[in-house]
């Protein structure tokens, strides 16, 4: 018995995987010509790797801890060692230790009670459900700041906040949305901490390897089930079963064709909603719905020269396009990497440049920043928001009334014979926009398949 | 004597908002913040705690001189 499986990112892969124990054959359908979805590796020096896109993990994503040991690769704790760099204006222009804003500490403290007050609030089984969600739902996080918070330095560090927690500017995104990513991921303390929290380590040598390695391994049991390059077109559920059609780079219409008892649809729910599929499900999002915006950016140095004059790497800043820079270095050394997360607002603006303007903007704030560094030997960029295989990194952005209108079916198979079932970060209640929700929601759509055909 | 009065109440409120943040019951007046677990951003909420409850303002960099309830409860009492 035959499933089809969109999207070889780590939703899909996983989905794939448990199918494959499970007894089933597998196809994956891949559009780009690489697998690994919002995972991507960059190979900054020779056998030296950085991750383009989800790169954190933290003990509390066991899904992914229990992953990364069976393919035997190993973690490497996130070093915060030294003093931090903030060029937030005023007396926010400041280089001390941790990681705390020279910010009015009572200010952004009676904002964060404020949130996690809200994100207590939220029912994490049916966030649509949650007391007062028709009013969360409806007001823009955006709105929700004006009306809340009062402090400039609350002001200031919300849609900071909002842009390192979800890639999201704060207009874009319900406050629903906000209160339910925070619960979703743990709290906002779990979520933001590195030591202890969601950012604890890193995949060493590279997030990528999860996918290469789930993929290998298909392959190897079920020779040509990872279809590179055949983006999914058009699904039909007959019943009896689906039928899957596909098409390939050079062509705009269907020329591949697959019959299978059912399909796991694992890409970002934009993109699901531009498949053509037969009868036609509840919609995925809405005009709503926008796009997670993170630009990410590698400046690579011979070795992490910051170290030498006390630096973390990480830094702060109010003006873009970087608004934080962290050390990414590959533990092996060989290379130093400062990445810098260009979120929200900024990501945008940024997207619409050129690339030799966002070069020079990327280097010439790296060394506003950190004066005492070189120009960096190497510089890599890379744009979630515009690449049309993902439309948006970390995840897709729930705008005001999409819990409402998407949230109850979310997860619900569906066709006549509920033969189409759904995968993917943004699928997942638990760790939303995490690669512990996707793989999460890959187990879980795997499940549902073998359930419906055991 | 009221003052070393005062000092103990505040102490235990301090304690008491330690382990609403960090949401841990085992700790006492002398209990470090960071090392019960705390972290900077917890921090300002017991920093929005104590100025709503004391009317003081204390900067993080105050905090971290001595994080426990009773090293706050010192600043504020000596506060202004």
């Amino acid at each position: 018995m035959t499933v089809v499986v969109v999207g070889a990112g780590l939703s899909g892969l996983v989905a794939a995987t448990r199918l494959a124990d499970a007894g089933f054959d597998v196809m994956v359908m891949e559009a780009r010509n690489r697998v690994g979805g919002r995972t991507h590796g960059i190979e900054v020096a020779p056998e030296r790797w950085v991750d383009a896109g989800a790169a954190y993990l933290g003990e509390r994503h066991t899904g992914l801890v229990d992953l990364l040991a069976e393919l035997g690769l190993k973690t490497t704790p996130t070093d915060m060692d030294g003093a931090s760099r903030f060029l937030l204006g005023g007396d926010g222009d400041q280089t001390r230790d941790g990681r705390f804003p020279p910010l009015n500490a009572v200010a952004l403290g009676e904002m964060f009670d404020l949130l996690d007050e809200l994100t207590r609030q939220v029912d994490p089984a049916a966030p649509w459900l949650t007391p007062d969600a028709e009013r969360l739902d409806r007001l823009t996080a955006a709105e929700w700041a004006a009306e809340h918070l009062t402090h400039p330095d609350a002001r200031l560090f919300f849609p900071l906040f909002l842009g390192e927690m979800m890639a999201a500017a704060p207009a874009d995104v319900s406050m629903l949305h906000v209160a339910f990513y925070l619960r979703s991921g743990g709290g906002i303390s779990y979520l933001n901490a590195f030591a202890g929290g969601a950012q604890e380590s890193r995949v060493a040598g590279g997030a990528h390897q999860i996918c290469e390695q789930l993929a290998a391994d298909l392959v190897a049991r079920q020779p040509g089930s990872v279809r590179l390059g055949e983006p999914v077109v058009a699904i039909e559920d007959t019943g009896a079963g689906v039928l899957v059609r596909t098409s390939y780079e050079t062509s705009s219409i269907a020329t591949g064709s697959y019959d299978a008892a059912a399909v796991i649809i694992a890409v970002p729910p934009p993109l699901a909603d531009r498949i053509e599929i037969t009868p036609r499900p509840a919609p995925r999002a809405t005009a709503a719905t926008g796009r997670g915006s993170a630009v990410k950016l590698h400046l690579v140095y011979p070795e992490p020269l910051w170290r030498d004059a006390g630096l973390s790497g990480w830094s702060v800043n109010a003006g873009g396009p970087l608004l934080s820079t962290v050390d990414d270095s590959p533990a092996e050394g060989g290379a130093g990497v400062l990445t810098g997360f260009v979120t929200g607002r900024e990501a945008r603006a940024y997207g619409a440049l050129s690339y030799d303007e966002q070069r020079a903007a990327a280097v010439d704030q790296a060394s506003r920043v950190f004066p005492e560094l070189p120009a960096p030997l190497d510089f890599h960029l890379t744009d979630w928001v515009n690449q049309d295989y993902s439309r948006g990194c970390y995840a897709a952005l729930f705008g005001p009334g999409d819990w409402l209108a998407l949230g109850p079916t979310l997860a619900t198979p569906a066709g006549p014979s509920g033969r189409i079932h759904w995968a993917g970060t943004e699928t997942s209640l638990e760790f939303f926009g995490l690669m512990e929700g996707a793989i999460r929601s890959g187990q879980r759509a795997a499940d549902e398949v073998t359930e419906q055909h055991h | 004597m009221t003052r070393a009065v005062s000092t103990v109440t505040i102490e235990s409120a301090i304690a008491g908002t330690f382990r609403r943040v960090l949401e841990l019951d085992d700790l006492d007046e002398r209990t470090d913040f960071f090392a019960a677990g705390g972290d900077s951003l917890l921090a300002t909420r017991v920093l929005s705690a104590i100025a709503r409850e004391y009317d003081v303002e204390l900067t993080f960099d105050e905090f971290v001189v001595d994080p426990t309830p009773s090293g706050l409860a010192a600043l504020i009492e000596v506060a202004p």
